[in-house]
């Protein structure tokens, strides 16, 4: 069900390799920084899975954060507003139920959703490891900073 | 003629799992499993407190984190001696029926269903017959012509835009698709319900567990603090909802996914004959009743099963050395003693060592390592882990439950019992037990509720919390089982922290490369004598390993920036 203004801020991504948990990175840096409206729903997704249906229905927009092996240097944002699934960009497949595969089950239950996706390229494959490269985690504060600024606009 | 063809990826849901197959005459003859991404947690953990690891762990796979969790915090619990309060039990149990639950919907309907049901067949159905047939089978009040005809409208737009990977993936048209067009209609249409349904009722681990997709867990107990009458706490508001969310899955089991199962079975007869593979099966077993250190009392219980005799059930024992090894003669690893033997997880090792070709290449050389999973074995057994293996363990111990619905499937079904050693009794049994789990539910629930209401809240136990009441050494097991199989997580503590810590995960079971006196694991052997009726779209293949539930992410992680979605077939 629709909650009126709600916007839902998803980072998606596996923070056990590496850089490709740079969406749950960036929910975390957001959730330090404080000070977003309270409309604003920031949401550690994680692996993901279709658990995550529920908090998407409940959004009237929607802000995703993932990772894209996509070869541009790490850390490079892009702001993308995909329609549908097959316009996402090259997503990792790390995730078990994949961003395409939970926009897809999204799509058939009727939502036509505002969606906003930040894509982040970043080097692959990645090693197991429990920390940003330094080229993603410099590009962080900038990134949050652009999500930020999305979650402001009207 | 033989031709070898290679499905990659096999997973519905994204996943790195390779099958090459030899078809000869329309019938697979030798069939290679392989993980193409490499996992290596255990190297994370090494050196971090052991209190921590659940976290971690849980991290390794979006559908299963919460058993990842309970695998952990028991392992440390065992290691150190730890006894969790009685509703600490109970809510962990609570936690698992419901991942277990939602989980085997989740895989009927969205990840299996399409390998029987044709979507495009169901355009041509009739929503009045399609009608008369739901309520035929079942009280499910959405089952009006009207509602069957707008959902026939919604899903043409989607086929005919192909903007949906899931729908558009398929092999439609394939003859081995045998369901009418009203069948398929009536499975479509719950594909949509279970949707709707299944994020309901992991609700329950957002209650218990403060969050999802990644619920908490702690070691001792359960963070979550009871009091009937506190608005901050799990107050009976709270614990109503549970209680209704529980009654909502017993009835969306009962009247959707088991009436749902049975009907379209009953058009797949011939799969109570295909599939079948290894002849032996082991159940950690789970759901306790009196504490995880009485295997006695669970519910689901453990034990294995050799050579399908049914009147024997052998002892499994986690941490007798001489059980449960793994292998590498086939994998991508060296171990420092040789490559040949098999090590317990206590003693286990994860170095990589990848001999495959660079990617993109045409095909493995199964002569040598070709996969990153490490090939377990039960006192040097093969084994199949999973829902069969769960229900023929408990089956042959007389558990009533499951022997009258066992009866009572096979009965409908008009198929012998030996029908279960199958592709089918697989998928039969993931439903059987999803609905005496959900009845086990209910039970829990009502004894946390009497405790609650007989005054006793406690949920974690501070006894050994503090590392300096640790001894220098100890180590634990934790097992349980995910909705997939067999789950265990070994844990090796060393001055307080990590020393060793290994995962067996169900998917290594049934999916790993032969060992080394060159048995096969459960997908290479249940594959053998699978018809492929045409070589380009091998969906029999895919049935059999779907029937499984693969889920390769805590198996093996990385590899693939190609994200492909569509079934990659070759032939050679």
């Amino acid at each position: 069900m629709k909650i009126d203004g709600r916007t839902l801020v998803l980072g998606i991504g596996n923070v056990l390799l590496g850089d490709e948990g740079v969406g749950v990175a960036v929910i975390d840096h957001l959730q330090a920084e404080g000070g977003l409206p309270s409309h604003v729903d920031l949401l550690d997704g994680g692996t993901g899975s279709l658990v995550l249906l529920e908090p998407m229905r409940e959004a009237r927009r929607m802000i995703l954060i993932d990772a894209t092996a996509d070869g541009q240097p790490p850390g490079t944002v892009q702001r993308l507003e995909p329609r549908f699934s097959t316009e996402y960009p090259v997503t990792l497949t790390a995730h078990d139920i994949g961003l395409r595969d939970l926009l897809d089950s999204f799509y058939l239950l009727g939502e036509e959703p505002e969606v906003v996706l930040f894509a982040v390229s970043i080097g692959w494959p990645q090693d197991m490891r429990y920390s940003l490269s330094p080229e993603v985690a410099a590009a962080l504060p900038a990134i949050a900073a652009a999500v930020r600024q999305e979650c402001l606009r009207p | 003629m033989s031709n070898r063809i290679v499905i990659d990826p096999v997973t519905r849901i994204e996943g790195h799992l390779r099958i090459e197959a030899v078809v000869e005459n329309g019938v697979v003859t030798d069939a290679y499993s392989a993980g193409t991404m490499v996992r290596g947690i255990e190297k994370i953990l090494k050196g971090r407190d052991p209190r921590d690891a659940w976290a971690f762990t849980e991290r390794v796979c979006g559908v299963c984190t919460t058993v990842h969790a309970l695998a952990s915090v028991r392992s440390v619990e065992d290691a150190l001696s730890i006894t969790v309060p009685k509703n600490a039990e109970l809510v962990r149990n609570l936690m698992f029926c419901a991942q277990f639950v939602q989980d085997h919907v989740v895989h009927f309907y969205h990840l299996h269903a399409l390998d029987w049901v044709d979507v495009v067949s169901m355009l041509k159905a009739d929503p009045v017959a399609t009608s008369k047939l739901a309520q035929s089978l079942s009280a499910w009040p959405k089952s009006n012509p009207g509602h069957f005809a707008a959902v026939q409208t919604r899903m043409k737009k989607f086929v005919e835009s192909g903007q949906l990977g899931i729908f558009a993936n398929g092999y439609w048209g394939h003859k081995a698709y045998k369901l009418p067009p009203e069948v398929n209609l009536l499975a479509v249409s719950h594909y949509l319900d279970a949707l709707e349904w299944q994020k309901e009722l992991v609700k329950i681990h957002a209650i218990f567990g403060g969050n999802n997709p990644h619920p908490n867990y702690l070691v001792g107990g359960v963070p979550c603090s009871f009091n009937l009458e506190d608005v901050g706490a799990i107050n009976t508001e709270r614990l109503n909802h549970v209680g209704s969310l529980i009654n909502d899955a017993i009835a969306f089991v009962e009247q959707v996914y088991i009436p749902d199962l049975l009907a379209i079975a009953s058009f797949y007869k011939d799969w109570g004959a295909i599939g079948g593979g290894l002849p032996n099966y082991l159940a950690y077993g789970d759901l306790p009743t009196k504490g995880y250190n009485d295997p006695s009392s669970y519910l689901l219980p453990r034990g294995a099963i050799l050579n399908r005799n049914l009147n024997e059930i052998h002892e499994v024992n986690g941490k007798n050395l001489n059980e449960i090894k793994e292998y590498i003669n086939h994998s991508w690893y060296q171990y420092g003693g040789g490559d040949g033997v098999g090590l317990h997880p206590f003693k286990g090792e994860t170095e990589f060592n990848y001999t495959g070709p660079q990617p993109p290449y045409q095909h493995l050389n199964t002569d040598g390592k070709y996969s990153w999973l490490k090939t377990p074995r039960w006192k040097e057994n093969p084994m199949e882990v999973g829902p069969l293996s769960r229900m023929l363990v408990a089956y042959a111990k007389g558990n009533t439950d499951v022997k009258e619905l066992v009866g009572v499937v096979l009965k409908k079904l008009d198929v012998p019992i030996t029908a279960l050693f199958s592709t089918l009794g697989r998928t039969a049994a993931r439903g059987v037990e999803t609905q005496i789990v959900a009845h086990w539910m209910k039970g829990f629930y009502g004894d946390l509720i009497a405790n609650l209401k007989a005054g006793e809240t406690r949920t974690f136990t501070k006894e050994k919390w503090e590392p300096d009441t640790w001894p220098a050494t100890a180590e634990g097991v934790g097992m349980t089982e995910a909705p997939r199989g067999a789950l265990a997580h070994w844990v090796s503590i060393k001055d307080r922290v990590i020393d060793n810590y290994q995962l067996v995960v169900p998917t290594t079971w049934n999916a790993s490369p032969r060992d080394p006196k060159g048995q096969r694991s459960a997908y290479e052997q249940a594959l053998i004598g699978t018809p492929v009726a045409n070589l380009e779209q091998p969906v029999e293949i895919l049935r059999t390993i779907h029937s499984f539930d693969p889920c390769l992410a805590c198996a093996v992680h990385l590899y693939d920036p190609s994200g492909k979605h569509i079934h990659q077939v070759q032939f050679y």
